[in-house]
């Protein structure tokens, strides 16, 4: 009887383990609007290239050249990214069209709602950075600093469609890490 | 040193009185020509619509307009000189602002506001605590159910793409299952169950805003009731008569055809009666063969014509 009783307790807590382990992993998602920072972009994308001095380069290349990141890294190279853009590109880069500037400053304000989700991953624990993850960050750093800063920072805000589509379709991966 | 002592004291006078003439244009000014700045900023904030108000400036006699910027966390953290113009009030006449398209992130918002008129603007009013989306207030949607015959209808208020609703709805008998269905967007008829006869089914409603994940509290719950028996009873008798009588007509309608057509294509011969043979004695017309040309047309009795008819 007494035995019964222990292993039921011990299932019933793993099973609540388990949920709450599971109610953290959906916290991760970043599903929250990205239809609307995409909309955004689309309606900036067009003058944003123009500006682009430097077409045959790429900063973001890696991201499309690595097909799959593999689903432990996603997390990381999300959070990667996302302090990519906030702490540089958006800084350095100074819009003088008002039209332009609201739609720069809704994406970037998007991201800074969205690193504060990832941190929240991050102290459960589920957000680990492996050397392949830190790898892919560092290259599309150096590429940007190859650049003079405002050509760069005009590149990679032209980029963010290829970032965007690489968040919507790791999403789901995201999710089940 | 007399005379010295004089002209330095008439020397500070006259800067004392030079200072002080200078001064008035700008006394006067702070009296009669500076601009209040808006007072009492609030935000009213319903459904993810998000409404700046504040305190109106009176000018007698003129129309005051103003201004309003915005600055999400990102500009307050890394660009703080940096305040955007809002997309639909600048130089606006009531006091109060739409910014739902200024917020577009869940994140805290600086708003500030200013009055103008003619050539003087007042001094910026910003609003004392930032506000953040997440705050608004979700009231339950309203929903319209209808029975489109048996099948139960939904149709929930269309509030925007930010919106998605959460449908619950059971049977209301004891131990009923709720079921939930999650609905995209309002505006549109959707169909939840087919119901069976003399059964209740009962629905209510929330929203769900996944920009912030939230949910507002649940509708009142609305009862619908389909009718029993009686209807398809009746329905039931209607069809057993009408098979019936179809079952009738059908066949004499065929038959009824049949006779026409038989009359009309191949009618039964039917001997006219100068024709036809009695017991009284008659004409008759013999032929042989070896006369051809000669037909005698004879009166002949009943034994002559026995006769006749053996040979």
């Amino acid at each position: 009887m007494k035995l019964q009783c222990v292993s039921l307790w011990l299932l019933g807590t793993i099973l609540m383990l388990c949920s709450v382990d599971n109610h953290g992993l959906r916290r991760c998602l970043i599903s929250t609007d990205m239809d609307h920072i995409e909309e955004s972009f689309q309606e900036i994308k067009r003058a944003i290239q123009a500006k682009d001095t430097f077409p045959n380069v790429t900063i973001l290349s890696t991201l499309e050249t690595l097909q799959i990141i593999k689903p432990l890294d996603v997390c990381c190279v999300t959070k990667n990214l996302l302090a990519f853009y906030v702490d540089r590109v958006f800084k350095d880069h100074q819009e003088p069209n008002p039209k332009i500037l609201r739609k720069i400053s809704s994406i970037a304000n998007s991201f800074l709602y969205m690193q504060k989700t990832l941190r929240q991953c991050q102290e459960q624990r589920q957000c680990h950075c492996r050397q392949e993850a830190t790898n892919v960050t560092r290259v599309i750093h150096d590429n940007y600093d190859q650049l003079e800063v405002h050509s760069a920072a005009v590149k990679s805000l032209g980029e963010l469609d290829i970032f965007l589509a690489w968040i919507a379709k790791n999403h789901e991966v995201m999710s089940s890490a | 040193m007399q005379t010295f002592t004089m002209v330095l004291e008439e020397i500070w006078t006259s800067l004392f009185m030079w200072f002080f003439y200078a001064l008035i244009p700008c006394l006067l000014t702070d009296e009669v020509a500076i601009l209040p700045a808006p007072q009492n900023l609030s935000v009213l904030s319903t459904n993810m619509k998000h409404l700046l108000m504040w305190s109106p400036v009176t000018v007698p006699g003129e129309t005051v307009y103003y201004s309003v910027e915005y600055q999400g966390e990102y500009e307050s953290l890394y660009t703080s000189h940096i305040w955007i113009p809002s997309s639909w009030c600048s130089l606006t006449e009531g006091p109060e602002c739409d910014v739902t398209d200024d917020i577009t992130a869940t994140v805290p918002y600086n708003l500030r506001v200013r009055a103008t008129v003619g050539s003087q603007t007042s001094a910026w009013s910003i609003l004392k605590h930032p506000f953040n989306r997440n705050s608004t207030i979700l009231t339950p949607p309203g929903m319209e159910i209808t029975k489109d015959g048996f099948h139960l209808v939904i149709e929930l208020e269309d509030l925007g793409p930010q919106f998605e609703f959460l449908v619950a709805y059971w049977r209301r008998e004891p131990g009923a299952e709720e079921h939930v269905k999650m609905v995209r967007s309002g505006g549109i008829p959707v169909h939840l169950e087919t119901m069976e006869p003399g059964a209740a089914y009962c629905v209510k409603a929330q929203t769900f805003v996944k920009a912030i994940g939230r949910y507002s509290t649940f509708s009142q719950t609305e009862c619908v009731e389909v009718q029993g028996e009686a209807i398809p009873l009746v329905l039931a008798l209607f069809a057993f008569v009408g098979f019936m009588l179809i079952l009738v007509v059908v066949p004499l309608f065929v038959w009824k055809m049949g006779r026409l057509l038989q009359y009309s294509c191949c009618p039964v011969v039917v001997l006219p009666d100068t024709l036809k043979i009695t017991n009284s004695p008659q004409k008759l017309i013999s032929c042989r063969r070896e006369e051809v040309d000669a037909c005698a047309t004879a009166v002949m009795s009943p034994e002559e014509l026995l006769r006749a008819w053996i040979s």
